[in-house]
């Protein structure tokens, strides 16, 4: 496989290009990938302050029929798997699906170890920590966001329910959105890139071959071929065609060969009698 | 070349013998050589098959060893620096190759991709990166070896032909 001086030079190269790129594009898509569902992290939990701002109002004037509808009108979007509000206990207050209402919540469950994993559980989370991604019984990946609702001083001064001030977390909202938008540009993107990658690696090896069998494969197939050719041609016709050093060479063995011509003609006993031993 | 010396055995041995088991100790020297990468390359392999089932043949790591060993680096530093080692090892063995310096022959690519797999594995991202630890480790070593075997298989063919030559003298 190695023995010509063709394969010698290109497939050493062409493997080593090939695994570089390969490795470069799988770290590309890593990044852009963990960039990405960052930024679907932030948007998810941006969603969940949103809704939690929108509801506030409901909530402080204990109005459960608005928060309900605006619970399920939230829910009914596109791209929402579920949304839920539980109280501190873990009891379901409002979710999209009425059969969930009235269940308590898995606490044990992914997303909500975050925070019960210790014996005493965190108070307070970051964006990152509050998401978790699963498979829901419907088979759709999900980003779920759980965004704590915290007591405020509007909510144990409010005359209308019972919170007071030292009670510090008063439930929690957890909105699932579907991943199914992420995973189709995840999925063009790994096309896209694969796709790149193999251009680049036609190109660049095609270009390395092209150029090694230019500028030095065929000025050695050339030379090779003059320097085999039958004793009595004459060298000075069909020369090659190169330039640089392959011409220089082709050049020396020509004034070679005359050289050796010359002196077998003024010895020609040497020519006829050879000598046994062609080492010095 | 000329000269003799004593042999084990009490007989006289001729320079030509003994330049003959010198070239064929130093051959079978070079074929050793040349299969020296291989090994490092197979190593390579079984760490990456292990890599690939995430370690999981291996017992979870306590929390307390975790909390020994401190924060992993972030992810992202940790692709940073295989970009980095990979680049610079192919260019290494591309510019060995054309000074003609001799070949790596150690561990040291494995040792430093088993790194690089067990620093994703602590991390928690080794899934994520496996092919492209992998890939580089691929053409890193891919290339390392074949230096060494083509350098080697070089030095094994003229010591082959001088040996050939002294026995074409001999007879």
């Amino acid at each position: 496989m190695f023995s010509s001086i063709n394969s010698r030079a290109i497939v050493p190269v062409a493997c080593a290009v090939t695994g570089f790129v390969i490795a470069c594009c799988v770290l590309l898509y890593t990044f852009v990938k963990s960039d990405l569902i960052t930024g679907e992290i932030h948007h998810a939990a941006d969603l969940a302050d949103t809704v939690i701002k929108s509801t506030r109002y409901a909530m402080l004037h204990d109005d459960r029929e608005t928060l309900s509808q605006i619970i399920h009108n939230i829910g009914d979007q596109k791209q929402v798997e579920h949304v839920r509000i539980f109280n501190k206990k873990g009891l379901i207050m409002f979710s999209r699906d009425n059969s969930e209402v009235d269940n308590f919540i898995d606490k044990t469950a992914a997303g909500c170890n975050e925070c019960h994993a210790e014996s005493k559980p965190k108070r307070k989370l970051g964006a990152m920590e509050q998401a978790r991604q699963f498979t829901n019984n419907d088979g759709h990946d999900v980003l779920a966001i759980t965004a704590p609702i915290y007591n405020e001083p509007e909510c144990s001064n409010a005359a209308c329910h019972f919170h007071d001030a030292g009670q510090s977390l008063l439930g929690t909202l957890d909105i699932g959105v579907s991943q199914a938008p992420l995973k189709k540009t995840l999925t063009q993107l790994k096309g896209r890139m694969i796709m790149f990658s193999g251009m680049v690696l036609v190109l660049t090896v095609g270009a390395v071959c092209a150029l090694l069998y230019r500028q030095v494969f065929l000025p050695i197939k050339q030379l090779v071929d003059f320097t085999e050719r039958a004793p009595d041609d004459s060298l000075n016709s069909d020369f090659p065609e190169v330039s640089g050093e392959v011409a220089k060479l082709a050049n020396a063995f020509q004034k070679m060969t005359a050289r050796v011509k010359e002196l077998e003609e003024r010895h020609p006993q040497s020519k006829e009698a050879p000598s046994k031993d062609p080492l010095p | 070349m000329s000269q003799a010396g004593p042999h084990p055995d009490g007989q006289q041995m001729s320079g030509r013998d003994e330049l003959r088991q010198r070239i064929e100790a130093r051959i079978r020297r070079l074929e050793r050589v040349s299969l020296a990468g291989l090994w490092s390359m197979v190593l390579f392999l079984i760490i990456s098959f292990g890599a690939y089932e995430n370690f999981s043949f291996f017992p979870e790591i306590s929390e307390d060893f975790r909390r020994m060993l401190g924060a992993p680096p972030p992810s992202e530093m940790i692709s940073l620096a295989l970009v980095i080692y990979a680049f610079s090892g192919i260019v290494g063995t591309l510019a060995r190759m054309s000074r003609n310096i001799k070949p790596f022959r150690g561990l040291m690519h494995t040792a430093f991709f088993a790194a690089f797999y067990a620093f994703y594995f602590l991390s928690g991202v080794l899934p994520d990166n496996f092919w492209a630890v992998f890939f580089a480790g691929l053409s890193v070593m891919g290339l390392e070896n074949y230096y060494l075997w083509a350098h080697s298989n070089e030095a094994l063919q003229k010591e082959r032909e001088m040996l050939a030559r002294l026995r074409g003298d001999g007879e």
